[in-house]
């Protein structure tokens, strides 16, 4: 089954609250005080915040253990393109828990309350969510369903890890109970924090406390890029995009952009944008919908949850697109791997794939699991630090686009984020994979993503650049150690990014600048 | 800012090298004959530029005669410059390989990454860092966003040069060439600097697709050549650099 590609429409309906929320209002109502609940509030606003960014590196790290154009165009057979779909997929839904956090950050913002991401990622993996209980599918190697505490590995592309993301993903099913501590669902703990907001101590000038201004802005979100975007199959490289007519060398393929799937659909959201600004009351609600609904599909009542993230049926669920690429691994059918019953679970899909036709085509990389910078030989651990000082780096960042003027947002979330996901640790992760980590089972270097401390807000960009500094050191020094010019490559490019991250301007190369050093706001 | 240059031990050589150029394989079968053996080959460097004009992101963009990537040296083919407005080879802006890279006004490319807006305009930023993409644009790049989503980013690139870039600039070069008392500066246009309302065609064999990979990577052998990034091995033959 591939991605619904039809046009989009406006927007996704407003959800309805259910018997089950309608009752929690109720109760809440008439046992809590205003000051309670404003408390509950921020207490579980931030738990969510936490919860989308513990998604981050899990689905991130599987998504950089996969080789996505090994071969391009003409060159590509079922294996090939299943891995490019995964990690277009995988990578769709990661964007997507950006804008969740992002959302879930913005009502934080109205409210007054400082979202805290800085050191907030989990503190170790394999990684429990925050009050996740987990009531995801039995798993296919016979694990007897859900069972209280099972925690999320970082692992390389798999069918198990895939069980794993639908763990995270579980759709919430009708009328289920709204919880706060020990939820099941990430759908039942926002049903939860839906519920505190439609209680009677809240009005629309509580979640007015933040300027809106200064809110993460919908301009700098984007549903699809050249990540996100996968091929059917076969395309011809060369083929010139439309309207250009083909040129007389076009074969029966497509070209690139005939051959595109967009796995995310620009309508997929509740309220007039995807990443809102909160104002109302009402606005906050919404942004909880979008939340809801792209991770777990769109509620009918009565019947629960659709395979996609609205009524349109242009892109399915979080949930349903992990299901889907699962369901195209052989060992889907008669897997013990219990499923939920609604959404109906999507039969096999072709044309099948297997683990070793993934791995003897070097289409995923044997990344260890759940590595620390310390699992590491100690001559990368500067290496692995730096991957993990720069994603801490990249939760300042975004801390910080609360207290940048809202007319250079835009100009700070394109050299602050932008710059630092896609020019330096996007490349720096694909650099350490083609290092090796030596030991038996041929494992090469994974990201790491830990919650490595860069001092204060104010000094964090120093404390970066000192990380940088170990890492480029190291790493040159192992580059003029080994016999192996393509290992020396891969080490000279660790320093350029690495330096590239922090380094002077007048030191670096024409037309490059480090990162924004965020210490005018925190000082 | 950290100071590389006296902590990391050789560090000019870090900080000022190209990363290592990955072997990505060639999108296969790669067409023959090489259909542009007649076309001056893709000029690596920039030539020099006319004074006082300003770079743009990619073929067809160029505001006058021999703004282009040959310069004022004009191809090697022929030894001439192109004519006017609208004719030139190629970008002279920095080549640049991702989003937010541009340098200055007008010289964000277009397509991988980026906002719905951003991807409707590209060749269109306001400035530094506010650009969308690599340059120069390959033609078989396609926008992933907006309304020019699965569309050539090159021709949508072209027609917002044509009807919103071209008319601003224009005006702004007019004024600035007509300025009394500033004689030869070299940050303004030549007098007899034609600027033509009406732009000139883009080079005959890429007026209807703008630079293709095929002659960028020189018949597939420079594929370093290529500026576009991205995981999926869709912005232009599968290169990523």
């Amino acid at each position: 089954m591939d991605m619904p590609t039809s046009a989009p429409r406006a927007h996704d309906p407003e959800t309805r609250l259910t018997p089950a929320e309608r009752k929690l209002i109720a109760q809440l109502d008439e046992t809590r005080t205003r000051a309670e609940v404003l408390a509950e509030l921020h207490q579980y606003l931030q738990v969510a915040v936490e919860v989308e960014l513990a998604t981050i590196p899990i689905y991130l790290y599987t998504y950089y253990s996969i080789q996505r154009d090994k071969e391009s165009g003409e060159g590509i057979d079922p294996a090939q393109a299943y891995a490019n779909k995964a990690g277009g997929v995988i990578m769709s839904v990661a964007v997507e828990e950006m804008l969740h956090m992002s959302l879930s950050a913005n009502v934080m913002h109205a409210m007054g309350f400082e979202p805290q991401l800085y050191g907030k990622a989990p503190k170790s993996y394999p990684a429990k969510l925050p009050f996740h209980n987990p009531k995801g599918p039995k798993g296919p190697k016979g694990q007897k369903g859900p069972k209280r505490g099972d925690k999320i590995p970082l692992a390389r592309l798999g069918f198990e890890q895939l069980w794993r993301f639908l763990e995270i993903e579980y759709p919430e099913q009708k009328d289920a109970t709204p919880q706060s501590k020990n939820w099941d669902t990430i759908g039942q703990l926002y049903s939860y924090v839906r519920c505190l907001i439609h209680t009677k101590f809240l009005s629309d000038a509580d979640f007015q406390q933040g300027a809106q201004a200064k809110a993460i802005q919908p301009y700098n979100y984007s549903p699809n890029n050249v990540d996100t975007v996968y091929p059917t199959g076969k395309f011809d490289p060369w083929k010139p995009a439309p309207p250009s007519p083909p040129p007389h060398w076009a074969d029966g393929y497509p070209g690139a952009s005939g051959a595109a799937v967009y796995p995310s659909s620009p309508d997929s959201h509740a309220g007039e944008t995807e990443l809102l600004t909160i104002a109302s009351r009402n606005d906050a609600l919404l942004a909880i919908d979008t939340i809801c609904d792209q991770g777990e599909g769109n509620p009918v009542p009565g019947i629960g949850p659709l395979p996609t993230d609205d009524p349109s049926k242009h892109e399915l669920s979080h949930y349903y697109k992990f299901l889907t690429l699962q369901a195209q691994f052989d060992s889907y059918t008669g897997s013990g791997e219990a499923l939920p019953p609604e959404p109906p679970p999507p039969p096999q899909q072709q044309p099948a794939i297997t683990q070793d036709m993934l791995d003897d085509a070097g289409l995923v990389v044997p990344f260890p699991d759940n590595p620390t910078a310390k699992s590491y030989p100690k001559h990368l651990f500067a290496i692995a630090n730096f991957c993990s000082a720069c994603f801490q780096y990249m939760l300042i960042l975004t801390e910080t686009v609360y207290r940048v003027p809202p007319e250079n947002q835009k100009l700070f979330f394109n050299e602050g984020l932008h710059r630092s996901m896609i020019w330096v640790l996007d490349k720096y992760i694909r650099t350490m994979r083609e290092i090796p980590v030596g030991d038996k089972q041929g494992h090469y270097m994974g990201p790491v993503f830990e919650n490595i401390s860069l001092g204060k807000r104010k000094d964090s960009f120093d404390e970066l650049a000192k990380y940088g500094i170990k890492a480029a050191e190291a790493a040159q020094r192992l580059a003029e150690t080994t016999d192996d010019p393509k290992l020396a490559h891969a080490y000279n490019d660790i320093a350029y990014y690495a330096a590239l991250a922090t380094g002077k301007p007048a030191d670096l190369a024409p037309g490059m600048q480090p990162l924004v050093d965020v210490r005018p706001y925190w000082s | 800012m950290s100071d590389f240059g006296k902590t990391a031990s050789n560090t000019p050589t870090v900080l000022h090298q190209k990363v290592s150029k990955k072997t990505y394989k060639p999108g296969v079968p790669v067409p023959r004959p090489y259909p542009y053996a007649d076309v001056p080959p893709f000029p690596e460097d920039i030539g020099p530029q006319p004074p006082g004009m300003p770079l743009h992101a990619c073929m067809g963009l160029n505001s006058c005669k021999a703004s282009d990537r040959f310069g004022t040296t004009g191809n090697p083919v022929t030894g001439e410059t192109n004519k006017c407005a609208g004719q030139g080879y190629c970008s002279t802006a920095v080549d640049h390989t991702c989003h937010v890279q541009n340098d200055c006004r007008n010289q964000g490319g277009c397509g991988l990454y980026g906002t719905a807006e951003e991807m409707d305009n590209p060749g269109n930023n306001d400035c530094k860092s506010l650009g969308s993409c690599a340059t120069p644009i390959n033609a078989e790049r396609f926008s992933t966003n907006g309304p020019n989503q699965g569309k050539s980013v090159w021709a949508r690139a072209r027609k917002v040069f044509e009807t919103t870039v071209w008319p601003e600039l224009r005006a702004e070069l007019v004024a600035a060439q007509a300025e009394k008392g500033r004689k030869g500066a070299s940050d303004r246009p030549a007098a007899d600097q034609p600027l033509p309302e009406t732009l000139g065609t883009p080079p005959s064999d890429f007026a209807e697709t703008g630079p293709t990979y095929l002659w960028i990577s020189e018949d597939n052998s420079e594929r370093g050549n290529m500026t576009a990034c991205g995981g999926s091995g869709m912005s232009g033959a599968g290169g990523c650099s």
